[in-house]
């Protein structure tokens, strides 16, 4: 029986086993390759996507998790390619191998969303759970703070 | 066979290069064949390998080095782009496919890419310039001399009339190739020496950057591997029957071990209709393995065994002056013993590779540091002739060395071959730590000797480690004089001086990591001279100075001068010897690595077992710095990978088997223990440009060990500090 799932925004008839994490059924069966595996265990945060808004690590969240609900990778966080964190990134010249940054940006996303004016530390405990193994992390910290800067004064 | 659609114009090209400069060892650049190819005329301008312009002007450079994030598929097309007079907002960057002959060497790794590709590239924008200016010149009925290129135009000079690149394109394309076209001087760059962003931020932001794993060919099937757990084991047996009847899998497949030194270990492949399918079907396998000889590796055992043999007389490999009466002579004699345990690369994007084998064609898609690697390693497994494999190099999630071994891309062509697909194979995390090429544990034992002018006067260097030579000649047994080179040639001026071998047979695959050899070698050389410098009773960084002072060998003047410049900048940045509170302290370290050279202040403090830097001051000198940013980035990417194996990362096994599987048991640094502070201080000079992949990573843990020592007297000789499993 078919069940259904909107991913960024369009609405997606699904039947595969409950079970399958996520991140597979982004990658694998619908194309969304812009989220990443890097550790399968939730680990690393490279797999990070939102579902209804929240970041979750797509990697150990079963697609059972996300039936009838909204899930938002990094290629629906904006229309344009322009959220303020994604600009941000930009600005600040963040990525090296760039393979880790969509988790990184889905999660500091989810944390602007949840606290829009955070502490410098508040920022390092929210960002932990992503690994960056290039070691981009200063640069990740100024952008996510500057990002909230700019959508204060929006 | 697989046909590589060359147009006449290419071939003659080509072919041209082929058969005039290869042989010579050189890659020759500007030896084509000019004129002839008026047959093959078109809209398209492409006067060599790395340059495409269209009529309407759009503009192509194609990077034949491999990226993996160190930034060079933006900072080597930004020169040619310079040269080019192009306009970078016109310019699109391809990743060129593995093609030696086209593109020149493109295994990218020992900080090379600057080093070798910089001028070639450079000399292919400005041949390509000149083409074009001599395409205007000729509409114009003027001398070239008479016009220049600025930013995607040619102008007249006496006229003030333009014309641009599109609309020269096909007439530049009948224009004679330059031989040797003169590059601009520093005061003439537009892109060369300034922070131009990566041409690709943009795609990586809203996830559309397409790395190795993003492959997706047409009726392809995705796979996982379990690999024998000990190297040099075999599958025994296997019970797959539970797995076979899992609905979406297509196949089980016994891959063998293949003995080549970037073939599999060996393992069950699951081929389904999705990866996790894959993983799933993988887990229900029943199988039993055969450990082989390496099953007794133990590398709590194997360490003390290394430290025995270099705490004893070694094998003599290198003599300077008389080591025995500097001793003898000494003031203040001191011995100290280093250890560094192996090093997992982990990659935040595991092994991964796309292969489609069929009766007369193979085509790779895959994340890799070496497509001619590839091409060999494929050539030989299936029996055909390499160049006949191709290789699509895809954008690397990282590689530090691991993906120049492409044992993931042979077994995905094993599986390919198997079901008749095209077949993604991706290794998950476990097998990524658990089955890898790592980086050599290690034990060096020193014995130093100062006078009593707190002058250097002999140095001991007993060094043990599983080789690198051993993935490729399991026959070698002891770090070769080769493997030492660096420690004998390292620009101390010390008469008195031995190099002793220890042995150290491989038990398990060893590569190349981040820096390599000089890891190690720059903890040893950095924590001694520190070490000695406080026995001595003298400042450190006056104890370094004179040393590299008292190298009075001319044939080591300029690594002794640039040492000591780069020393000196991070000791004045980094504001050595300033007052800091209690248990605060600074430690320095300096060291060269790729032609490269690198000094480091640590600003550490330490409370009980807790350890926080506050601060790290780099001085570079690389020659000539292409991309700042992108130069600036690699050194922040140098001290956060240099602080993960400070502090973490290691490798252990137990009966031949990694006992570490994913980032909980491999720890890497994390945002939350970051030095908030990375400044980097580039050496104004006029060398030439050097590679700064690797060489910012070995100086970050000698420096924070001696701040460590400097806030509260405890020595670190044993990387690193928090082992896992100790």
């Amino acid at each position: 029986m078919s069940k259904k799932i909107i991913i960024n925004g369009k609405e997606v008839s699904t039947d595969v086993d409950g079970n399958m994490p996520l991140l597979w059924y982004l990658r694998d069966e619908v194309d969304y390759t812009g989220t990443k595996f890097g550790c399968g265990m939730g680990l690393c945060g490279a797999c990070t996507v939102h579902i209804d808004g929240k970041a979750v690590r797509s990697c150990i969240t079963p697609v059972n998790q996300a039936l009838g609900k909204k899930v938002t990778t990094i290629e629906g966080l904006s229309e344009n390619g322009d959220h303020p964190l994604q600009k941000a990134w930009v600005e600040h010249k963040v990525p090296q191998c760039g393979y880790c940054q969509a988790g990184q940006i889905m999660n500091a996303a989810s944390l602007l969303a949840e606290n829009p004016n955070p502490s410098a530390d508040q920022i390092e405990q929210g960002m932990q759970g992503n690994i960056c193994r290039c070691g981009t992390y200063n640069r990740i910290k100024k952008a996510i703070a500057s990002a909230a800067e700019k959508m204060q004064e929006a | 066979m697989s046909i590589i659609k060359l147009t006449r114009r290419e071939f003659l090209k080509t072919s041209g290069t082929a058969a005039s400069g290869i042989a010579a060892g050189g890659f020759a650049l500007g030896v084509m064949i000019p004129t002839q190819a008026t047959a093959a005329s078109s809209e398209i301008f492409e006067p060599n390998a790395f340059v495409h312009i269209d009529s309407q002007g759009k503009t192509t450079i194609h990077c034949g080095r491999c990226e993996m994030g160190q930034g060079i598929s933006t900072a080597l097309p930004a020169a040619v782009a310079d040269e080019l007079e192009a306009d970078w907002s016109r310019v699109t960057v391809l990743q060129a496919e593995g093609n030696e002959d086209k593109y020149g060497p493109q295994a990218t790794g020992g900080s090379r890419s600057i080093n070798i590709m910089f001028e070639p590239m450079r000399e292919a924008g400005a041949s390509a310039r000149l083409m074009l200016t001599a395409a205007a010149a000729q509409v114009w009925k003027v001398k070239p001399t008479d016009c220049y290129a600025e930013n995607h135009f040619v102008y007249n000079k006496k006229t003030k009339q333009k014309l641009a690149y599109g609309q020269l394109a096909s007439i530049a394309a009948e224009m004679p190739v330059p031989e040797k076209p003169k590059l601009k001087t520093k005061d003439q760059y537009r892109y060369i020496g300034k922070p131009v962003p990566r041409h690709d931020v943009g795609e990586v932001v809203v996830g559309k950057r397409t790395y190795g794993i993003d492959t997706r060919v047409k009726g392809m099937k995705y796979a996982a591997i379990k690999h024998v757990p000990v190297y040099g084991g075999k599958v025994k047996s296997f019970d797959a029957s539970e797995a076979e009847k899992m609905k979406g899998v297509i196949k089980v497949v016994n891959i063998p071990r293949f003995e080549a030194p970037y073939g599999s270990l060996g393992g069950i492949g699951v081929v389904a209709d999705n990866t996790w399918t894959a993983q799933q079907a993988l887990a229900k396998i029943q199988i039993e393995w055969d450990r082989g000889p390496h099953g007794v590796y133990n590398t709590k055992a194997y360490k003390a065994a290394m430290v025995k043999q270099v705490e004893n007389p070694a094998k003599p490999i290198f003599k300077r002056g008389d080591l025995k009466s500097a001793f003898d002579n000494a003031k203040v004699t001191h011995s100290a013993t280093y250890v560094q345990g192996h090093l997992s690369h982990s990659p935040m994007e595991p092994m991964v590779s796309t292969v489609s084998v069929t009766d007369d064609a193979c085509e790779v898609w895959a994340s890799t540091q070496d497509p001619a690697g590839i091409q060999r390693t494929l050539g030989a497994y299936l029996g055909r002739e390499p160049k006949t494999i191709k290789v699509n190099v895809m954008m690397a999630g990282g590689g530090f060395g691991r993906k120049f071994k492409c044992d993931y891309v042979q077994e995905a062509a094993a599986l390919s071959k198997a079901v008749g697909a095209p077949v993604q194979l991706a290794w998950s995390r476990e097998e990524d730590t658990k089955t890898g090429y790592y980086h050599s544990t290690s034990a060096q034992h020193l014995e130093g000797s100062v006078d009593d002018k707190g002058h250097l006067t002999g140095w001991l260097h007993r060094s043990a480690f599983p080789t690198i030579g051993s993935t490729f000649d399991p026959s070698i047994e002891w770090p070769r004089e080769q493997d030492l080179g660096a420690v004998i040639n390292h620009p101390y001026g010390i008469k008195n001086f031995e190099v002793e071998s220890g042995h150290a047979p491989a038990h398990t695959r060893i590569g190349w990591y981040r820096a390599v050899r000089a890891i190690f070698e720059g903890f040893a050389f950095n924590s001694f001279t520190d070490e000695l410098a406080h026995k001595s009773g003298t400042d450190s960084l006056a104890f370094f100075r004179n040393i590299y002072r008292n190298n009075k060998d001319p044939e080591q003047k300029e690594k002794v001068e640039r040492s000591l410049a780069v020393l000196e900048l991070a000791a004045e940045k980094g504001e050595w010897g300033k007052k800091l509170p209690k248990n605060h302290g600074l430690g320095i370290a300096v060291h060269h690595s790729f032609e490269s050279y690198l000094a480091m202040v640590v600003h550490a403090e330490v409370d009980g077992d807790k350890i926080k830097v506050h601060r790290v001051d780099c001085a570079v000198d690389c020659g000539e710095v292409l991309n700042p940013d992108g130069a600036t980035a690699q050194m922040e990417g140098a001290v956060i990978m240099g602080m993960s194996l400070a502090l973490y990362t290691e490798v252990s096994f137990k009966d031949g088997e990694v006992m570490n599987t994913n980032f909980h048991d491999y720890p890497v640094l994390r945002t939350n223990e970051v030095p908030p502070i990375i400044n980097v201080h580039f050496a104004k000079n006029d060398y030439k440009a050097t590679g700064l992949g690797e060489p910012g990573v070995p100086t970050f843990a000698p420096a924070l060990t001696n701040a460590i020592f400097a806030a509260s007297g405890k020595r670190y000789r044993s990387l690193p500090i928090k082992p896992i499993y100790a």
